[in-house]
């Protein structure tokens, strides 16, 4: 089974001229890690505010596990860390993680000890009475990826998850990653950072002005950013 | 979901609480406004408005036996405030410089009813201390001249006035305690909105959505803990006008026989305050437009609503104006029950407007709102 099928997706903004995805169709097999690939504005982000029940007014169909969406339900099978830090900043490490379990249908005693657990995983178990809005750049990220693991997700949706962050906090991120699908999870990446695609994922997905332009495996590709060029242009992209 | 809600209120509650500028703002500047502008209005009130005693320059150009009755009546008249004349300052001189509302004259003759006594009035007194003043001129004249020793009494069986006790105005602690209770109550629109905005900016709002998390239950996560806020604000408004400032100013402040009414009026004046903060969060598109809009839409339900400038004391075009505002039918409710003794019944039409008000807020913002 995969862990995500995409089919035909179209989706318009409101007031939006052009199409921000057009006949999108992409699956993940349970267990791998893919890189979900483009410029900006390609479409990548709002294909994962679709799949994580953010958007409405597509057409097609998402499917997590089998089960179709909108069924909210399937929802918890996914982990999603957003691009921008989605955290309460003028809450502590501990209590946004303890809202996002909550939120997620947790019990009491499962929060306490899946954040101590993750807290440790994160290397924030000494600023976990910290107030997020002191945290470091890279601390905010890896606490954005704690609370997208609360739950114990089956597919976890990352976007730009190393983004402005310092190589050892990035580091910390890629091992924290492949210990992750190692231990089951599937994984789906979108990034900027070629290196970082290439090192983690065994997949890469290419979208470009809302329509998927390449599909297939990484072992293929020698030099990705190359391969991203050529497919995508050297022309500036300003939307 | 219970367990859901409550981690939503909770939430709320810790951002809004360690975001020490709100919380000055929700209950230190009422506090401020009521303490100062008490203590302003207590002047105004005692002056201008209860205790005002007219200043009469006395001239007894006369010295019989009757003007100098008339005069020791005048002297010693509890509303009359006798101001000596300085040397050598004319009658037109003591007006500019305010020194006297009138100059009495009891001339030469008047013993005999040769010539009447002469009231000089500043000529920008107010008209209704005119008017207060030759009446009670006039009643004192009548006392002398027909021998009578009080015209009060002896007209008490022909006219009396009917009125409860310190009931025919608000004291300055029953006018501004609920009034600035109501403004920062409704100031809560600032936080409110701002923070939907921060959250749909930060991406929060759109992560919560990511969650099998029901979309009713989010709303009342943002409303109820507002709406707790704006109960405790009054709670405290009114221990601090109870408990503190009725020490500290001269006037009291009276509740009013049926007390216990101010919980409905204060369920309902909540509902209308986060309506009006869900309404300003569902129009404004950044956090500096929700803050502007918020805090001007207050200000100005304040000014017309009767809250800055009491409503009795207002002209009666800005009175019929005053209805426009939600701010004057709560207050207005408060009132009544501090003044009017007013029944559940009497204040309910207040009730029922500010229920709509909240009602129409609410579904406006239902409609425009915009949550990803």
């Amino acid at each position: 089974m995969n862990a995500l099928d995409i089919s035909s997706i179209t989706f318009r903004y409101e007031e939006a001229s052009v199409f921000a995805l057009k006949n999108v169709s992409l699956s993940v097999p349970d267990g791998r890690i893919q890189a979900l690939l483009g410029p900006n504005g390609a479409g990548k982000s709002t294909l994962m505010r679709i799949v994580t029940g953010q958007m409405r007014g597509y057409t097609g169909e998402v499917s997590i596990f089998g089960t179709k969406m909108p069924d909210r339900s399937a929802l918890l099978s996914i982990g999603y860390a957003p691009q921008p830090i989605s955290l309460y900043t003028s809450l502590t490490a501990r209590e946004n993680l303890r809202f996002f379990g909550a939120m997620a249908g947790l019990k009491e005693e499962q929060i306490g000890l899946r954040t101590k657990n993750l807290l440790e995983r994160v290397g924030l178990s000494d600023h976990a009475e910290d107030q997020v809005a002191t945290y470091s750049g890279g601390m905010q990220r890896r606490l954005n990826l704690a609370a997208a693991l609360l739950h114990s997700p089956k597919l976890l949706l990352l976007d730009e998850p190393t983004v402005g962050v310092d190589p050892q906090s990035r580091n910390h991120i890629y091992d924290t990653l492949l210990e992750l699908n190692a231990a089951g999870m599937t994984i789906l990446l979108s990034t900027h950072i070629m290196e970082e695609a290439q090192r983690l994922c065994s997949s890469v997905t290419l979208v470009d002005k809302g329509e998927v332009i390449f599909n297939g495996p990484m072992s293929g590709i020698s030099d990705l950013e190359k391969f991203f060029l050529e497919k995508t242009g050297r022309g500036l992209r300003d939307d | 979901m219970i367990n859901q809600l409550k981690e939503l209120i909770k939430k709320e509650m810790l951002i809004l609480l360690r975001d020490k500028q709100t919380v000055l703002l929700l209950f230190l500047m009422p506090v401020a406004l009521i303490f100062f502008l008490s203590l302003a209005m207590e002047g105004v009130w005692a002056d201008k408005l209860t205790g005002r005693k007219i200043q009469l320059v006395i001239q007894n150009e006369s010295e019989s036996p009757k003007a100098n009755l008339l005069a020791e009546k005048i002297r010693t008249n509890k509303l009359i405030e006798e101001v000596q004349r300085p040397a050598g300052m004319n009658d037109d001189k003591i007006f500019a410089e305010g020194r006297a509302h009138a100059i009495i004259t009891i001339p030469k003759g008047f013993e005999d009813s040769e010539k009447p006594v002469e009231m000089y009035f500043d000529p920008v007194i107010d008209a209704g201390y005119k008017i207060a003043a030759r009446s009670l001129i006039i009643s004192l004249t009548v006392e002398v001249v027909m021998g009578i020793d009080n015209l009060e009494m002896v007209v008490a069986d022909l006219v009396t006035e009917k009125k409860k006790p310190n009931k025919e105005f608000p004291t300055p602690l029953q006018q501004n305690v609920p009034a600035y209770a109501i403004f920062a109550m409704f100031f809560i629109a600032i936080p409110m909105s701002v923070g939907f905005l921060k959250e749909k900016k930060d991406g929060t709002l759109q992560r919560l959505f990511t969650y099998p998390v029901n979309t009713n239950l989010v709303i009342l996560g943002k409303i109820v803990p507002y709406y707790i806020i704006n109960v405790f604000q009054f709670i405290l408004m009114m221990l601090v006008g109870v408990y503190v400032m009725s020490h500290i100013i001269s006037f009291s402040f009276n509740l009013g026989e049926h007390r216990w009414h101010m919980v409905p009026v204060t369920i309902v004046v909540a509902a209308a305050t986060t309506g009006y903060g869900v309404l300003v969060a569902a129009f404004a598109k950044t956090t500096e437009q929700a803050s502007t809009l918020a805090a001007t839409g207050a200000v100005l339900m304040a000014v017309f609503g009767g809250i800055m400038m009491p409503h009795i004391l207002m002209p009666l075009m800005m009175k019929k104006l005053a209805m426009i505002s939600p701010m004057y039918w709560a207050h207005q409710a408060y009132l009544d029950i501090f003044l009017r003794d007013a029944s559940f019944g009497d204040i309910l039409p207040r009730l029922i407007i500010l229920t709509v008000f909240a009602g129409i807020c609410f579904y406006i913002a239902g409609r425009r709102v915009k949550w990803i």
